[in-house]
């Protein structure tokens, strides 16, 4: 029998059993446990053949399984009344296949409920105005990397609902190093506490705002800023304790 | 005179656009009882649900919002270049599934379900803000325990985790009995 050694089809080696199980008709309540690690075995022999990379994951399988066919060949000692209780591997094979199985099945229930919901567009907040927004000048420095790149997802999301009809623009590119450089020029020009918007206001494109994104992180590093995100996902900046070469 | 209530709230919810009001925020700044707050909400959404209308009223998580129809969206697509639709891929979509209805849980029990390893993927919700840190587990180690977030429930049309549909059940095949 020849078959088509697909690997990036599955999610995992429980996805993998799952698939192998239906294509040999296999019940679940009765598993046919050696056909399944033939054919389990099988199949991760093929993907090597084609010399696929196989994660390790798909061999911790294959080594439990193995391990539980080898154990049964082994004649039995009666003493062997177990202190502690350990759930059979095969039973818990199959319980982890069910309820993969359920997570798998409600995951394309979910997926409808994501697509059905993308149609469904909404505006964003009209107050983008700087008077409306509290600008505290005691603020907190504090924030994780995630929260950045949180708040730098809603600044691009706001740049790009800003310009919704298509404009052409010409790409000036600048490097990281020059947009540190023109930061600091405009220190001067910039509040105690400005927000990423007041210091990409000068930005054309997205390009720009990127190489903005990444000259204040690398200001960040050097200490020559602060920086916090408040609840609504607006980065703010403060001049750090580092002066830096001006 | 004095405004309408209900004149007042639709005037809110569409400043507010997309990131929505809640009850409390309507009981607070409006000055009056949250059983108050919830049906004005109830009466506007009933009248934006009449097909004279080309936007409703949904109710996600904790949040009400504006939203254009679902049957707009094609005429969206034809009037912007591109009316961007993100995805989720397959193995996103299972991690998000075991954390909305196992939370809190860690990531070693959400590995144990999916039988691979999650680390990169759970960080990549945490940065789409899908899920969120919740706190720490007893367990050794104390490792970090997550649930899903309002933009998770926001993502999949969710008032409450009650409304994740029922995990589907496993009946044994029946045995043909004139077999």
């Amino acid at each position: 029998m020849s078959f088509q050694v697909v690997f990036n089809e599955f999610e995992g080696p429980l996805d993998l059993m799952l698939h192998l199980i239906k294509e040999n008709k296999l019940d679940l309540f009765d598993l046919e446990f050696d056909v399944l690690v033939d054919q389990y075995l099988l199949y991760l022999e093929q993907a090597e053949a084609l010399n696929l990379e196989i994660d390790s994951e798909y061999l911790v399988e294959l080594a439990t399984m193995i391990e539980y066919k080898s154990k049964r060949l082994l004649p039995k000692k009666e003493e062997d009344l177990v202190d502690e209780y350990e759930e059979d591997p095969k039973d818990r094979l199959v319980r982890r296949l069910m309820e993969y199985q359920q997570f798998k099945d409600v995951s394309s229930v979910l997926e409808n409920y994501y697509k059905e919901r993308q149609l469904q567009i909404g505006k964003p907040l009209s107050l983008e105005n700087e008077e409306w927004i509290k600008n505290n000048e005691n603020m907190p420095i504090e924030g994780n990397p995630y929260d950045l790149v949180k708040a730098m997802s809603k600044v691009l999301r706001r740049l790009s609902l800003s310009k919704p009809i298509e404009t052409k623009m010409k790409t000036k590119e600048i490097s990281v190093d020059d947009r540190i450089l023109q930061i600091k020029a405009r220190w001067m020009e910039l509040p105690e506490t400005f927000s990423f918007e007041m210091l990409s206001s000068d930005c054309e494109n997205v390009e720009m705002v990127i190489v903005t994104f990444l000259a204040s992180l690398d200001l960040i590093r050097r200490q020559e800023l602060v920086f916090t995100v408040d609840e609504n996902d607006v980065i703010w900046f403060k001049r750090g304790v580092k002066r830096g070469n001006e | 005179m004095e405004m309408n209530k209900s004149a007042i709230l639709e005037g809110l919810l569409y400043i507010v656009g997309e990131e929505g009001l809640s009850e409390q925020q309507v009981a607070d700044c409006m000055d009056i009882s949250l059983s108050e707050a919830e049906n004005l909400f109830l009466e506007l959404q009933k009248s934006y649900n009449s097909d004279d209308r080309g936007i409703e009223i949904v109710h996600y998580g904790e949040y009400y919002k504006f939203v254009s129809k679902a049957e707009i969206h094609e005429y969206a697509q034809k009037l912007f270049a591109d009316v961007k639709q993100s995805s989720l891929s397959q193995s996103a979509l299972e991690t998000l599934a075991i954390v909305a209805y196992k939370q809190p849980i860690t990531r070693v029990e959400i590995e144990e379900i999916r039988g691979v390893g999650c680390d990169m993927m759970l960080r990549k919700l945490q940065a789409r803000n899908l899920i969120e840190e919740t706190g720490r587990s007893d367990a050794p180690g104390r490792p970090i325990l997550y649930g899903v977030t309002q933009e998770f429930m926001d993502s999949f049309k969710l008032l409450s985790l009650k409304e994740l549909p029922d995990l589907p059940t496993f009946e044994r095949e029946q045995e043909d009995l004139f077999d």
